[in-house]
């Protein structure tokens, strides 16, 4: 990955507390809305979900797919994204 | 094999996933979900190969879901029709009407993917039974003009599997993009929203954007470049670059994008609604609104590779026109400035000249004086205080004296042009007598009396017309070659100073000639010139000298502080090294400073030597006799520079050694009392390991110690050798000694006196040894 995204940057600045799931980079207002049906309204949450499937990029990849329909961008930088925050924080 | 995977347990599960080499992950309810699928996924892969037909919907079912993992952004067909449902429920229930139009190409472009399903699987067709009939229509005639516009791979009759492969790989990449254009399209009401304002404009605009785009078009679809670049964007936003038919896809695009155009006269209606889109898609991308990114950034990367190629287009054609219109505008420019430039050239001219008149005008002499305006005091005999050549000019003598006027003039001129040159012995004046001299050498003149009459009324004439540009003026001085005159205003002054011969003509205002004026200016510029860069100079030097003065302080001081330390060095080293306290000043000098250099470092050593005397404490400088001759020494008085020997053991009181009086030829017994190694209050908790180890380090190995304790009441110490010799070793070494500022007493003790008080002490090895590897003082407690 040549650039990461601003929000990318914002997020894996600080520790994520209590943020909604839409502050993940790669998770807008339409994704993050399904999330939130699917259950996973903050973005620790779907870190859980990251953490479960062991970081692992395909099926994290697969089940964000699964779950609000993200393409392959959007998940890629979803998965960026908490791996980044993981290995700033975890 | 499916079901079996469904109803299987979490166990079952897990091992059947790392069978197949899947990392072990917990399984719970979010996670089982996705796990069983790749199971699945994984399970078809191996046990149904590619070429068995009855299976040729389950393969497509398994490719599809690959390239979804891999590469495109939705996955299964499953998927693509629930979408496909949402998209014609959301565009039937929840847009007006007027949103309609903004999202009519997205159905367009979608129904390439419809005449995908149409040719992958009846089966689909039927089962999408929410679409609605205008859309059936239009993917009929959408599949009418691809048959013509696409190439011979694209096989619709799926008769074979392996045209089935083909087909899926060519397509596929456009369809899954086609479809999520479209789905997100449909899913995103917010976004449809928010491309709606611009829509305004953009139909007041509308009128333009045909004309611009059809005459764009033609070029841009038989230019390979384009289509290369249509190839490199495709390749660029969306992952279909790794496949392998990358190039049936681009070009498959082109076909598609010529399918679509093509149609887009025959009606109104379809010749808006892809432009529209496009622009007002590309308008959003340019504008790039900074308030809502998110959503154009979804709209982007959603819609790239179906709005890219038109883009680029569009693009293209802009610059070409850009390039153009640089071009013409250059010219015109030109143009302009050159009209311009020769008003203001001819302008320039039209002063030069008018200068250039003044100039000459001012010198012409001739005319002004026969100016028909010049006051001419005529004599009239009737009048009585008229007299000739003092106040007025006989009527027919005038002419005589402007002659003589226009033959000095240029002589008077010349004169001052001399003189405002500076050149030497040039005055600028002519005085009378030399007037007289030039009218006389003249040829017509006969008589110089007449000459004098002349010039008197010349005098008078000057006088009563000033704006002839000559002065009548009485010199101050007429010896000296000074040049200082007052100008005589009356023609009653003139008979006064006529007598003292010192009236003179100059001109009232002398100009200087060009050259001179330039060799002037150069001269004076010249000298300011002179005398600034003489300031400069000076003040430079004066910098350069202090600059030059500053470093040699600071390297002469640098100089004495390294000597200083090489001194304190030399000190330092030579009382520790030779024992004694103190060294020869000029011993010191002699060692740091070779032969050679002494004369010339003598300043830097006295002024080191100075300071070391001011400012260095562990340096005192005093006199000794060092060889039966006074002379300074430098004593080193350095708190810390005793030798670090061990704090314990201060030195000797007395001699122990073999042969003196103090030590015993035969040692008695193995066993010693040592006296005064500790005082009462000196209650450590490790003294007696303390002791032990001292004891230790002094004897230094050459002993062998069995035991060794401490009596606190008496302050003794109690040691057991393991033989005589080892305590006449222990004895020699210790006795007589300092310990911590008390002198240490050592005694033979009896075995059985020792025994008696240490009944548990060892009678052989092992041997004591130090705690301690390293010889060390105890630290302060």
């Amino acid at each position: 990955m040549s650039s990461t995204s601003q929000k990318h940057r914002n997020f894996v600045a600080e520790p994520m507390g209590e943020k909604p799931v839409t502050e993940l980079a790669g998770v807008g207002e339409v994704l993050g809305k399904r999330l939130e049906v699917a259950g996973f309204d903050k973005a620790y949450t779907v870190l859980g979900q990251f953490l479960v499937l062991k970081k692992d990029k395909e099926l994290f990849q697969e089940w964000l797919k699964d779950t609000c329909n993200a393409n392959s961008k959007q998940s890629a930088d979803c998965y960026q994204c908490l791996k980044d925050w993981c290995d700033e924080f975890l | 094999m499916a079901d079996q995977v469904d109803s299987m347990s979490d166990a079952e599960l897990r091992t059947k996933l790392a069978e197949h080499g899947f990392p072990i992950m917990p399984i719970t309810a979010s996670t089982r979900k996705l796990l069983v699928k790749k199971l699945k996924l994984v399970l078809d892969n191996k046990s149904k190969p590619r070429s068995s037909v009855d299976n040729k919907a389950d393969t497509r079912r398994s490719l599809a879901r690959y390239s979804s993992g891999e590469e495109s952004d939705l996955d299964t067909t499953t998927n693509a029709k629930e979408k496909r449902g949402r998209r014609a429920t959301t565009g039937g229930a929840m847009l007006p009407p007027a949103v309609n139009k903004t999202r009519r190409p997205p159905s367009k472009k979608g129904s390439p993917a419809k005449r995908d399903s149409d040719k992958g699987s009846e089966s689909e067709e039927e089962k999408s039974g929410l679409r609605t009939r205008e859309e059936v229509e239009t993917v009929t005639t959408r599949t009418i003009k691809r048959t013509y516009a696409a190439n011979d791979a694209d096989d619709y009759e799926t008769g074979s599997d392996s045209d089935v492969d083909v087909d899926k790989k060519t397509s596929s990449p456009f369809r899954s993009n086609s479809r999520s254009s479209d789905y997100i399209s449909s899913t995103l009401p917010s976004v449809d929203v928010s491309t709606s304002p611009p829509k305004s404009s953009v139909f007041s605009r509308a009128s333009i954007i045909p004309t611009n785009y059809s005459s764009t078009y033609s070029p841009s679809m038989t230019s390979s470049d384009n289509l290369n670049s249509i190839r490199s964007r495709l390749g660029l936003t969306s992952n279909l670059a790794d496949r392998p038919s990358i190039i049936p896809s681009s070009g498959f695009s082109s076909n598609y994008s010529t399918s679509t155009y093509q149609p887009s006269t025959s009606t109104i209606n379809e010749v808006e609604s892809p432009y529209l889109s496009n622009f007002t898609r590309r308008l959003s991308a340019l504008k790039s609104d900074p308030t809502k990114p998110p959503s154009y950034l979804d709209r982007d990367t959603n819609n790239g590779s179906t709005v890219l190629p038109r883009r680029s287009y569009i693009t293209g054609v802009n610059r070409s026109d850009v390039v153009d219109y640089k071009t013409a505008t250059d010219m015109k420019f030109l143009k302009n400035n050159l009209v311009s430039l020769a008003l203001v050239v001819l302008v320039a001219l039209f002063f030069f000249c008018l200068f250039f008149m003044y100039i000459v005008k001012k010198n012409d002499i001739t005319s002004v004086v026969d100016d028909q305006n010049s006051a001419i005091p005529i004599c009239q005999l009737n009048i009585p205080g008229n007299r000739p050549g003092i106040n007025c000019v006989p009527k027919e003598q005038v002419s005589y004296a402007k002659s003589l006027l226009k033959l000095i003039h240029p002589e008077l001129t010349s004169r001052i042009a001399a003189y405002k040159c500076g050149q030497p012995g040039a005055l600028p004046y002519l005085t009378e007598r030399e007037i007289i001299d030039i009218a006389s050498t003249k040829p017509e003149t006969t008589d110089i009396s007449q000459c004098r009459t002349d010039l008197n009324n010349l005098q008078v004439l000057l006088i009563n017309n000033p704006r002839w540009g000559l002065n009548v003026v009485q010199l101050k001085n007429l010896y000296t070659k000074d040049a200082e005159y007052s100008t005589i205003s009356s023609t009653d002054l003139i008979v006064q100073h006529r007598t003292k011969n010192s009236v003179a003509i100059t001109l009232a205002d002398p100009s200087t000639p060009l050259s001179c004026l330039f060799v002037n200016t150069l001269y004076s510029a010249g000298s300011t010139l002179a005398v600034i860069a003489l300031l400069t100079l000076l003040a430079l030097g004066i910098q350069r000298s202090y600059k030059y003065y500053m470093s040699y302080q600071k390297r002469k001081s640098e100089e004495i502080y390294s000597m200083v330390e090489q001194i304190i060095d030399v000190i330092s080293q030579e009382t520790e090294d030779s024992g004694e306290p103190y060294i020869s000043v000029d011993h010191v000098r002699d060692t740091l400073i070779s032969p050679q250099n002494r004369e010339k470092m003598a300043s830097v050593w006295d002024a080191a030597v100075k300071f070391i005397q001011r400012n260095e404490s562990r340096v005192r400088m005093e006199v000794q006799s060092v060889d039966g001759e006074d002379c300074r020494v430098w004593r080193w008085i350095s708190a810390h520079s005793s030798p670090k020997r061990s704090a314990s053991w201060q030195g000797q009181a007395f001699e122990t050694q073999e042969g003196s009086v103090n030590n015993l030829v035969v040692s008695p017994t193995p066993c010693l009392k040592i006296r005064h190694m500790f005082d009462k209050n000196d209650d450590t908790t490790i003294l007696r390991m303390k002791i032990q180890d001292a004891i230790l380090e002094k004897c230094d190995s050459n002993c062998n110690i069995l035991h060794i304790d401490v009596d606190r009441t008496t302050c003794c110490v109690y040691v057991k050798c393991a033989s005589p010799a080892d305590a006449g070793v222990v004895y020699r070494s210790l006795h007589g000694w300092w310990y911590e500022g008390r002198l240490i007493t050592v005694k033979y003790l009896r075995l059985e006196r020792y025994m008696q008080r240490f009944p548990q002490s060892p009678a052989a090895g092992p041997y004591l040894t130090p705690s301690r590897p390293a010889r060390r003082a105890w630290p302060d407690q």
